[in-house]
């Protein structure tokens, strides 16, 4: 879909060993042992492609954007904008004006909360969020809520980790008047039917926020086709840069925020009095200060990159490594998955042990090269309602294989060892 | 065996048969003070019971992971007997060890707590350590104010 991308052949499968290749932190040169890395839900690694676009925009072209006249400014603002474009096609919008460049979907998803929905929430209406959600897409409604005396709601979950929409019928009513949902689960897996949910959000003129930051390395997205009013992920957990993130917005929604910062480059004319003032046009509006023009460059290498490797091959190869490992980990004695029933699908494997604690699990494991994560995972909503405290999980990408889940399996085995004999 | 530079023998020895430990609450204590690190769960009670400005005995409960664990068991010995100013000069040592990412200058550690030394190299792991020194410290002005 983008605008650099080869055609690929679909019907191919995935060769995570040639995709290694791409990867310099993957290299012999780097690494003194075979690194298995599982934290892909945290942060994913960088290909060269993306590396030498970011060094590109240093040693070849740089100057700053939207500001300078000469040739070269020129041409680092063609490629800022060349970015954006990339983007938009990655995500299927309709128009580059929809694309706001951010620091994070942090960034992107507080923009929304305070510059969109503060400004028209009233006591007494109803937010809502998932149980499941990543405390960057809890927090800040959370703090809209209070502080317009609103309520936020949970949409709760069934014992399989789904969304609860049935015993949630307050969902689509006249006091709801915002919903925001993660696509994927940073902790579950489990993946959320965002498009179903706008679509009838839509019907009842609800805007939605899809928070996509954990499904955009592995899941393709077409905001048009999920009829989303907002969507935001970040470029770290999709191969790009740290960083920089991304917020989407329908274009009138967009018009209808306020930017939150205000300086540099977002405004068009600046009176003596804040009220002559006029804001410049859709996203620059979005983006005071000078923009990160070699992480949007970066960010848009990560895109094509991602593209070039096929949506659907990438979505086959980490939904069957996620279920191999959901089940060789089932077969240890001791390892209880998440959720409790049913088997996760996408990209993530959360487990606990009856008697090993997750940092414990998580530090025998890094000591024999395998990284995976151990704590909260920034969702302690949901790990409370699960009445855990903490999880160790794997999360898998393009560049791993079942090697890295026999690693993981030999790590938990070393761990038992250590801890329950 | 693996992870023989953070996971020492003792430490191992004192999580699975840790000293001093309650099941249930810590009963007729002088304080009970708790420490709990949310970013992982970890929760550690410590009851102290004193005797002529002495530390006589201390127990714990809670949950935690093995260091979290073995910390609160080596304390519970390294401090039977340690008179209260002692004791509050061990918990600021501690927290000199365990809290800064550079090796903390000044006494070594004592030979009761020497399986802990190795998180020093592994900071994201302080913490645990931590706790029930904490706990302790807040049991001690408790006890102090009471």
């Amino acid at each position: 879909m983008s605008l650099a991308v080869q055609p690929i052949d679909d019907s191919e499968t995935l060769n995570p060993e040639a995709v290694r290749r791409d990867f310099p932190i993957f290299s012999e040169a780097t690494q003194s042992q075979r690194l298995h890395y599982l934290d892909n839900a945290a942060t994913t690694h960088k290909p060269s492609a993306v590396i030498n676009a970011i060094t590109g925009c240093y040693a070849q072209c740089y100057a700053p954007i939207h500001r300078g006249l000469y040739p070269m400014a020129e041409q680092a603002t063609s490629n800022y904008e060349h970015a954006r474009r990339t983007l938009q096609h990655f995500i299927g919008a309709a128009s580059p004006d929809e694309l706001v460049f951010t620091r994070s979907a942090t960034e992107a998803i507080n923009m929304v909360a305070s510059g969109w929905l503060k400004p028209r929430l009233q006591r007494g209406d109803v937010v809502w969020v998932s149980r499941m959600e990543h405390h960057s897409n809890y927090l800040p409604w959370q703090r809209v809520c209070r502080e317009k005396q609103a309520q936020l709601r949970f949409i709760e979950l069934t014992e399989d980790g789904q969304l609860d929409l049935d015993g949630t019928p307050e969902l689509f009513t006249e006091r709801t008047k915002f919903i925001a949902i993660t696509h994927v689960s940073n902790v579950l897996g489990v993946e959320n039917p965002v498009a179903a949910l706008c679509a009838t959000a839509r019907e009842y003129g609800i805007p939605v926020l899809v928070d996509a930051a954990q499904s955009v390395s592995h899941l393709e997205l077409d905001v048009a086709a999920m009829c989303c009013d907002f969507l935001a992920f970040s470029g770290h957990k999709m191969f790009g840069p740290t960083g920089i993130g991304l917020l989407y917005g329908r274009q009138q929604r967009l018009a209808d925020m306020a930017p939150l910062q205000v300086g540099g480059g977002m405004v068009d004319s600046v009176g003596d009095g804040m009220e002559d003032s006029r804001w410049a046009a859709i996203p620059a509006r979005f983006e005071a200060g000078s923009p990160d023009m070699p992480g949007a460059v970066g960010f848009a290498a990560a895109a094509d990159y991602l593209s070039s490797l096929g949506h659907e091959r990438v979505r086959r190869h980490i939904a069957s490594l996620t279920c191999l490992a959901a089940e060789r980990l089932m077969r240890i004695d001791g390892i209880c998955l998440l959720p409790h029933a049913g088997l996760p699908a996408s990209g993530i494997v959360s487990f606990t042990h009856h008697s090993m604690h997750p940092h414990d699990m998580a530090q025998i494991a890094g000591e024999t090269g395998v990284a995976i994560r151990a704590g909260h995972h920034c969702a302690q909503p949901l790990l409370r309602h699960l009445g855990l405290t903490a999880t160790a999980r794997a999360s898998f990408s393009v560049y791993n294989d079942e090697s890295d889940i026999d690693a993981l399996i030999d790590a938990i085995i070393s761990a038992q060892k250590v801890f329950c004999e | 065996m693996i992870a023989q530079d953070l996971y020492k023998e003792t430490l191992l020895e004192h999580y699975r048969h840790p000293r001093n430990r309650c099941d249930g609450p810590i009963q007729e204590a002088d304080a009970v003070e708790r420490g709990a690190n949310p970013r992982c769960g970890d929760e550690i009670e410590i009851g102290i019971f004193l005797q002529d400005e002495k530390i006589r005995h201390v127990q714990f409960r809670g949950r935690g992971c093995a260091i979290c664990i073995a910390s609160a068991s080596m304390l519970t010995e390294a401090v039977a007997g340690l008179n209260v100013p002692s004791t509050r000069i061990l918990c600021e040592q501690m927290h000199a060890w365990f809290g800064d990412i550079e090796p903390a200058a000044g006494a070594p550690l004592p030979d009761s707590l020497q399986a802990l030394a190795a998180v020093r190299q592994h900071p994201a792991r302080q913490k645990c350590v931590l706790l029930s020194w904490e706990a302790l410290a807040d049991a001690i002005d408790t006890a102090g104010r009471e």
